[in-house]
């Protein structure tokens, strides 16, 4: 709520109403949908179970469409979803990755709560507005970047064991600078013959991992890192998930061969259709992006 | 082939679905959950049969043999009661319920129907905690326990289970007697009850919210806790929970009249504690080479297990789930003896007893002050149960 009032607070002429509630409670949605036109849904469940992010991303979601069928003034209602919910496989244009992929149809076999939950919001979205007609869009931001989500991305590597293993390599990111990310969602409410429709949203001039990494320590701080090439890490990833499987997941399946499709593969991103049908055009260059970021990232360093 | 079912889909589900499954001679029959989507995930995600939102669904469809139910806990007593009503064997969540008394009415139907009752202790089936509990029982500590210390640590800033709490005034956690306390510390609460042999133990108890809570706004979660138990005298045991002590640990230390052992539940150790004492320096060299030879020990007989796929992370819920399986079809005593589950509710009622009127508000600092010394005046007496609205509440839980 803080971050909220702060908001309001940079906006004095704008008429804002918070409400405080719960998602989870029928309801504070049916209290928080009263009369809107337009919803932005951007509530995620996170974290490592999937009971808890299914629930935090499916059950609110049910529960804000159930509420906003109660209301007939509704005319948009923007899903935030993600780029981990496509599998980054048998793609119709080999590398590039756009709106037509296909997404996870076994999203549970990816070890990752998120991805799971996020594919399972996407179907219920996509029910509703089947069966009763909700002018629904989705929008699937890649990694969002900026003040306030300081973390490296694990599409460029992961420092679970100890050391920083450089995963990325020459592959590009599908980095979307925060303000970027959140004028296109603000199109996708707003825009009009677009619903039903998926929007891709990743910025112009994307980085490789490698080059960012480099940044990052020249800019953040300087830490140890091992590159590991493809060919290692698929391996290591199809020995993990033969591991798990054959030892009743004593070790959970946290890497396999969806995982490794989904972040570290050799992939292009698109965002011809954002740009084409949302009018979107990426405000911040990634330089001025990368320079927020960092910047961001140094202050909160000196806080830690 | 046994017919097992869940119910309540949250987070510790995946634990039991997933532990189940590794289970020979058994299948999900279903899973049910007042929330059908719930169910719906955990159907897609193991290998069950069937999903439920209704447990009378469940119960009538899917005729299971035992129901696991992991709900939150004010619903374990009319869950379980239902399920034993219409002839299932139960394994209930920790806690086993609210109330003391209301674990006794549930042991009781299970002995009236000829069914099985069990609860969710699974941490004394670890590795470890087996390889003790053998040790005992081969007469290690030399006759019966002078102390134990157990200690449970309980991180707040990383998890995620916190923050939900923390946020959310409304929170099912906020409803308990004993609030954050009620749901996690019957691990560390059991395992002394194990090894107490009278039912009507004197427990005084002394908790307060931490100042980090306290700092974030928080006056209802008390997340420090500080229990003394005493038994005739004779077994002592101290109980310390804390969210703010580090490292945060699971420990238990239980002392007899010869020899002592230390349990690790995080590291998986176990350290015999020999009575005896080496001569002069001998006493200063010795005995770290042997804790060394010891701990050594237990890093082998880990990466064994680890290599022999036997190492799985709850891996005590499936003893247990086996256990109590086993229990079932062979008609043998139940892996938790009945009195070690009452005697658990038990102690808990008297902690939560004691903090709630600790903390009621019309109690002043001074009176409250008056109110500790009343427990401790009142801990010698016997077979009186503690109100909240009693000025000289008793603390013993017989």
């Amino acid at each position: 709520m803080a971050t909220l009032d702060a908001l309001a607070g940079r906006h004095r002429g704008a008429r804002i109403q918070l409400v405080k509630g719960n998602l989870l409670s029928r309801e504070d949605c049916a209290v928080a949908t009263r009369d809107v036109a337009v919803i932005f849904h951007l509530a995620v469940g996170g974290g490592k179970s999937f009971p808890e992010a299914f629930m935090n991303s499916v059950i609110t979601t049910r529960n804000l469409l159930e509420a906003s069928l109660r209301e007939t003034c509704l005319r948009r209602f923007v899903n935030i979803s993600s780029f981990a919910v496509y599998s980054n496989t048998q793609k119709p244009r080999w590398r590039l990755l756009d709106e037509s992929c296909p997404v996870e149809t076994r999203p549970e076999l990816r070890g990752e709560a998120y991805c799971f939950a996020k594919v399972k919001q996407d179907e219920l979205v996509t029910e509703y507005g089947r069966r009763f007609g909700i002018p629904y869009v989705i929008v699937r931001p890649g990694y969002v970047y900026g003040p306030g989500h300081e973390e490296i991305s694990a599409r460029v590597g992961i420092g679970t064991f100890g050391v920083f293993l450089h995963l990325g390599g020459w592959n590009t990111l599908p980095f979307t600078y925060v303000d970027n990310c959140a004028e296109a969602i603000a199109l996708a409410g707003l825009k009009k013959g677009v619903e039903g429709k998926v929007f891709n949203v990743v910025d112009d001039e994307l980085p490789s991992s490698r080059r960012f990494l480099r940044l990052y320590k020249q800019n953040v701080r300087r830490f140890a890192s091992i590159g590991v090439p493809r060919v290692v890490s698929y391996a290591v990833c199809c020995l993990w998930e033969m591991y798990s499987k054959w030892s009743d997941e004593q070790l959970p399946p946290v890497f396999n061969r969806r995982r490794w499709h989904a972040y570290w593969k050799k992939t292009r991103y698109s965002n011809e259709r954002t740009k084409a049908q949302l009018g979107w055009t990426p405000k911040v260059s990634m330089e001025e992006g990368f320079r927020r970021y960092f910047e961001s990232c140094q202050a909160r360093a000196r806080h830690a | 082939m046994l017919r097992v079912a869940i119910v309540g889909c949250g987070k510790i589900a995946d634990a039991h679905a997933s532990q189940i499954q590794r289970i020979s001679g058994c299948e999900i029959v279903g899973v049910c959950d007042s929330e059908p989507l719930m169910a719906r995930q955990l159907y897609e995600r193991f290998a069950v049969k069937r999903y439920f939102g209704d447990l009378s669904d469940l119960l009538n469809d899917a005729r299971p043999d035992v129901v696991h139910i992991t709900t939150p806990p004010e619903s374990h007593f009319d869950i379980a009661r239902s399920c034993l009503e219409r002839g299932c064997h139960v394994y209930v969540e920790k806690p086993l319920t609210l109330h003391a008394e209301e674990a006794q009415i549930l042991v009781a139907l299970a002995n009236e129907r000829g069914l099985k009752l069990t609860v969710g202790h699974d941490d004394q089936f670890s590795h470890v905690a087996r390889r003790m509990r053998s040790l005992v029982q081969s007469g290690y500590l030399g006759g019966r326990p002078v102390h134990m210390e157990s200690h449970f640590g309980h991180e707040l800033e990383d998890s995620a289970y916190a923050r939900a709490l923390l946020a959310d005034k409304q929170h099912w956690v906020r409803r308990l007697p004993g609030k954050l306390l009620h749901n996690v510390i019957s691990h560390g609460i059991a395992r002394i009850a194990e090894f107490l042999s009278s039912d009507a133990p004197q427990v005084i108890a002394y908790g307060f919210v931490s100042p980090l809570l306290r700092g974030m706004g928080e006056e209802e979660i008390v997340d420090e806790l500080r229990v003394i138990i005493c038994e005739d005298e004779r077994t002592t045991a101290y109980f310390t929970f804390s969210s703010q002590m580090r490292p945060s640990i699971h420990q238990f230390r239980i002392y007899g009249p010869k020899n002592g052992l230390f349990l690790d539940q995080d590291q998986e150790t176990l350290i015999r504690l020999r009575g005896g004492r080496f001569k002069s320096y001998l006493e200063k060299f010795i005995p770290p080479v042997i804790f060394a030879e010891q701990h050594l020990g237990n890093v082998m007989t880990n990466v064994r297990g680890f290599l022999a796929r036997d190492f799985h992370m709850r891996s005590g819920m499936r003893y247990l789930s086996e256990s109590f399986y086993r229990s079932i079809r062979e008609g043998s005593p139940v892996p938790i003896p009945y009195r070690e589950i009452l005697l658990t509710a038990r102690i808990m009622d008297a902690i939560f007893d004691q903090l709630d009127t600790r903390r009621s508000p019309v109690i002043s600092k001074s009176a409250a002050r008056d109110q500790t010394r009343a427990y401790h005046a009142a801990s010698v007496r016997q077979n009186e149960r503690a109100t909240p609205d009693s000025s000289t509440a008793s603390a013993s839980v017989g």
